[in-house]
């Protein structure tokens, strides 16, 4: 039979979409988990998913649109499998061909710029003591013991700050929407 | 004045600030969304700014082509008659190969051998768990002198890829396809398991994850990995075998 002799190389075409938006997407997710292994998970779903589903030919800005959408519903699916958190985002519609979101479309670099702002923007609205202790923790990536040296008080007392500050701050980030 | 459900929390942001995959354990209700908070901040203050793993983006890559192959030869899959079986042993090089030319490329550097078939009913996949290999023969992909106690020889038929393992004088084949996201494990004769190059997941020669949360422990640890694999793995498939004479033989799809 013909069709059996057709050589399977790798599709071109799809490669070509790999090559374009994996680094978008796996950066995208991992803006949304924080950790590389997740991150890798989820960007792998997005794309053994486009294997499957993907139709190749559709133009260029449907396909990164398709990609957005559902590297956004993996990222919704683990937080609420996880944490079993609801749903913020409601208008999930797993892998349709709806017309590109501008948050989904933006350059993965902007991306970045666009979260290092919003922490920015979310440290500066928190008291001091509590935006202190976020940024040497996380945006610094100091231990507890070094932050509690650095603010002066003892490590059960970062803890408890820390824990405070991010309560605080979650809080603030969802009544932000 | 801390509360006790604090320590998953803490659990999970150290783990996060180590780059490490934290476990979801013991964080609930309202620390859920400090959770996500936490690694949006965390991932916020990267310096690579989420840049991939090169190696990830590669091993991402052969295994969309091994998918994209293996739903091409499911769905067209359609041998010319007379094909003979060729009996393969493949290097990890030649497995990266395979994986580009899916399986015309099985014959690159592969040795001819006969096949041996054995007449008999067609005894299903293991576990419960069928292959869907109706139509089937046994093929001879070892034989014993290859297989001291706790060698593993590996093994590509036309339907899949794994390991004849000697486990402690039992002799079974094994699925190479990891339970977790179907990376292709691989053998290490050092800790007798087949380890996943993915996520560091390890099964032993029984076909069972070795360094998960059951089996693993801060004292003992498994093979050197300094936390517990964080997810239950099912076990790996098991395809039958019969041994006949010297010969191992694996039931796999007929050609």
């Amino acid at each position: 039979m013909a069709r059996a002799d057709r050589p399977r190389d790798p599709r071109p075409r799809f490669e070509a979409i790999y090559d374009q938006h994996v680094l978008a997407i796996h950066r995208f997710v991992y803006a949304r988990v924080g950790n590389r292994p997740d991150a890798e998970d989820l960007t792998g779903q997005v794309f053994m998913r486009a294997v499957e589903q993907l139709d190749v030919d559709r133009p260029a800005p449907q396909i990164s649109a398709w990609l957005y959408r559902v590297a956004q519903n993996a990222v919704a699916d683990y937080w609420r499998a996880f944490y079993r958190l609801p749903q913020v985002d409601v208008n999930k519609v797993a892998g349709s061909w709806e017309p590109v979101t501008p948050q989904a479309s933006r350059h993965a670099d902007a991306e970045a710029v666009r979260a290092e702002t919003a922490v920015r923007g979310l440290l500066k609205q928190l008291p001091k003591q509590y935006a202190r202790v976020l940024e040497l923790r996380f945006l610094h990536r100091l231990s507890v013991a070094e932050t509690a040296a650095r603010l002066g008080i003892s490590k059960g007392n970062a803890k408890v700050l820390q824990y405070r500050a991010l309560r605080k701050a979650a809080l603030m980030v969802e009544t932000d929407g | 004045m801390a509360d006790d459900r604090n320590e998953a929390l803490d659990r999970f942001i150290d783990t996060l600030l180590e780059g490490g995959r934290p476990a979801p354990d013991g964080v609930v209700g309202d620390e859920a969304p400090m959770a996500r908070l936490a690694a949006e901040l965390a991932a916020a203050s990267d310096p690579t700014r989420g840049v991939p793993d090169p190696a990830f983006v590669e091993q991402l890559r052969l295994r969309m082509r091994d998918a994209d192959a293996g739903i091409s030869s499911v769905q067209e899959w359609a041998p010319p008659a007379g094909t003979s079986f060729r009996r393969i042993r493949l290097t990890r090089r030649d497995l990266l190969r395979v994986g580009l030319g899916a399986a015309g490329g099985l014959a690159a550097g592969a040795s001819m051998s006969s096949i041996l078939r054995a007449a008999g009913p067609a005894p299903l996949q293991t576990n419960g768990r069928p292959l869907g290999v109706r139509d089937g023969e046994w093929v001879a992909v070892a034989t014993l002198d290859e297989l001291p106690e706790g060698a593993a020889v590996r093994f590509t038929t036309i339907a899949f890829g794994g390991f004849i393992v000697n486990d402690a004088g039992t002799i079974r084949a094994l699925s190479s396809v990891c339970t977790h996201m179907g990376c292709t494990l691989y053998y290490r004769s050092e800790w007798q398991d087949l380890r996943c190059p993915c996520h560091n997941a390890s099964f032993n020669l029984a076909g069972e994850l070795a360094n998960g949360r059951a089996s693993w422990s801060e004292e003992t640890g498994y093979a050197g990995d300094i936390r517990a694999y964080p997810i239950d793995l099912p076990p790996l498939v098991r395809p039958d075998i019969k041994v006949v004479g010297q010969d191992v033989l694996v039931w796999t799809a007929k050609v």
